[in-house]
């Protein structure tokens, strides 16, 4: 059984703030997440073809050939702010 | 306790391709921000992505350059955080199916041979660039400014495993990479470009121990000298932590230019942090036999195969390594002139001293049309066969850059042509003897320096126009008998 996760380290990871009530319900609903994925485990896929994709379609490829992009207008459009043509965020360091 | 240093490297390479990785932008070199975009590399809800196949062409060439075993059947990964710069807070990445696995490049480290390993090399993207505004710190930034032109620029990552022993081994590999990637002609390999990014793993164990030390990642090197310092300065680092009994941290540490140290930037993410899976935009990515051949054949040249055409005309494999990371021009010169001199050393001393010497001092960054390897090759031999002086020879060079001559007419139109007539030099020596009476009675033996002095002496008085090694014997000939 696999209950060892830390749900602050998991708020911290999506960058999302949880209080205290979220936490514990969000603590119950993964202990019942992994749950269903422990299960798998349990499943012999010693003798089993690996597939590694869903989707039996093959990837296409394109040739490398540029076409126009979107004006730096329309790219900026859904900006709240610009400065100087770039895109302004809050200061975000890691 | 003796420590021993264990680094594994992560180099980015941004190829160069027409568009993007995943869409038909453009890829540009501008500072002009957000021209080059779309709804798939600015991460717009519903965009779908289409690799580029000169990119995946690319990456199979870099990996057969690093002989590397390529996955036949391979997938993409989202690699999944957050941050600014990375608009869809995934990037598109692979993880158990890397394109190219188990490779290895060979690295000269002065005059002998290494081999690192490969662990895998694979396909990514890009992200775009941010600008921090403030005061200038980091840290203390106000807001933060986006480019997303870069971001879904093709980028393939190559990761050794983790045997290189020393900073100076780990700047050989990297010097062997972008020779392999310009070579192949995938990328433009320019470090102060960005075209070529690396980060180091660090760690320290006890010598004859099979454990790695805890792996510290450090960032933010972009000079092979940053790259040579940074390591240097955390193997010291973390060998005197290890000897004072402080315990390492598992973290990502950023090499400050300024203070010449690492300094810590945060815990590092495990693998599971970054919550890999298939992306499900992307179906199974077939690299089949006849897509490797169309890779293979686009190789023309590697830097291990251009060392062995160099090593074969008898050069040292410091000065075949010297050549090989050189400029293109120089290594084809060298080798057509020597073709015709037949003497791989003076060729070899000639073209990286003086000519390139010179040209620096000229600042002319391309040979004159006619300065061909056949007048190179007459020029070296003029004074290799003691023709002219060496000094003749700097002359006539310098000639050469500027003016389509023949060395050799040149050298006799100029009076340039070396005497070994034994008469000329005897009557010289003579004279030079009689004028130096008070050097020549301090003379005590024939490896005296003062010899060489009256060497000195006829060659000035003959205005270099005798052989010196015939004016020597000569001179210790009446001298000592």
């Amino acid at each position: 059984m696999t209950k060892d996760f830390n749900i602050d380290d998991i708020s911290n990871l999506a960058s999302i703030h949880l209080e205290e009530k979220e936490k514990l319900k969000l603590q119950k609903d993964l202990e019942i997440v992994l749950e269903h994925v422990d299960a798998l485990k349990n499943i012999d896929v010693k003798d089993e073809k690996i597939d590694i994709h869903p989707l039996s379609k093959v990837l296409e490829l394109r040739e490398d050939e540029s076409t126009p992009s979107l004006s730096h207008k329309d790219a900026m459009k859904n900006s709240p702010e610009t400065k100087d043509g770039h895109f302004v965020v809050p200061p975000s360091i890691e | 306790m003796n420590l021993k240093p264990t680094i594994g490297m992560e180099t980015h390479v941004e190829l160069d391709t027409e568009s993007k990785m995943f869409c038909s932008c453009k890829v540009v070199e501008t500072d002009e921000p957000n021209i080059s975009l779309c709804p798939t590399c600015l991460g717009l809800p519903g965009a779908l992505p289409v690799p580029n196949k000169k990119a995946i062409e690319y990456i199979v060439m870099l990996s057969l350059g690093a002989n590397c075993s390529i996955t036949k059947e391979g997938m993409f990964h989202r690699k999944n955080y957050f941050y600014p710069d990375l608009p869809k807070n995934y990037q598109i990445s692979q993880f158990d199916f890397p394109v190219g696995v188990e490779g290895s490049l060979e690295i000269v480290i002065e005059d002998s041979l290494h081999t690192v390993a490969i662990e895998r090399v694979h396909m990514e993207e890009d992200t775009g660039k941010s600008i921090h505004l403030g005061s200038g710190r980091i840290d203390s930034a106000t807001s933060t400014l986006l480019d997303f032109n870069r971001s879904g620029v093709p980028l393939v990552e190559v990761v050794t495993k983790p045997i290189i022993s020393s900073a100076k081994m780990a700047v050989a590999y990297i010097e062997e990479l972008r020779q392999l990637v310009i070579d192949l002609g995938i990328s433009k390999g320019k470090l102060e470009k960005g075209n070529l990014r690396f980060d180091a793993n660090i760690s320290v164990a006890e010598e004859g121990s099979d454990e790695l030390g805890v792996k510290v990642e450090i960032k933010n090197m972009n000079s092979l000298k940053s790259l040579e310092k940074a390591i240097d300065y955390e193997i010291l680092r973390q060998t005197k932590m290890v000897q004072d009994k402080e315990s390492i941290i598992q973290e990502t540490r950023h090499w400050d230019e300024n203070k010449q140290v690492t300094l810590s930037m945060r815990t590092k993410e495990g693998s599971a942090d970054y919550r890999y899976f298939s992306d499900p935009d992307l179906p199974n990515m077939v690299i089949n036999d006849e897509f490797i051949e169309i890779s293979q054949n686009q190789i023309k040249e590697t830097p291990e195969k251009k060392r062995k055409t160099l090593l074969d005309t008898g050069l040292s494999l410091s000065d075949s390594n010297y050549l090989d990371k050189g400029q293109r021009w120089l290594y084809e010169l060298y080798l057509s002139t020597v073709k015709e001199t037949g003497d791989c050393k003076s060729t070899f001393n000639f073209l990286t001293g003086e000519l390139q010497g010179q040209m620096r001092k000229a600042e002319i960054s391309e040979l004159p049309q006619w300065l061909n390897s056949e007048k190179l090759a007459s020029l070296i031999n003029l004074f290799e066969n003691n023709e002219v002086s060496f000094t003749s020879a700097k002359d006539i060079l310098a000639k050469l850059l500027i003016e389509d001559i023949d060395p050799k007419s040149f050298a006799s139109d100029n009076n340039l042509i070396q005497s070994s007539d034994n008469d000329e030099i005897k009557a010289l020596v003579t004279s030079i003897i009689n004028e130096n009476q008070d050097i020549v009675e301090r003379l005590e033996n024939p490896e005296d320096k003062l010899v060489g002095y009256l060497v000195g002496q006829v060659m000035k008085s003959s205005k270099s126009k005798v052989n010196p090694g015939s004016v020597k014997e000569v001179l210790l000939k009446e001298l000592f008998g």
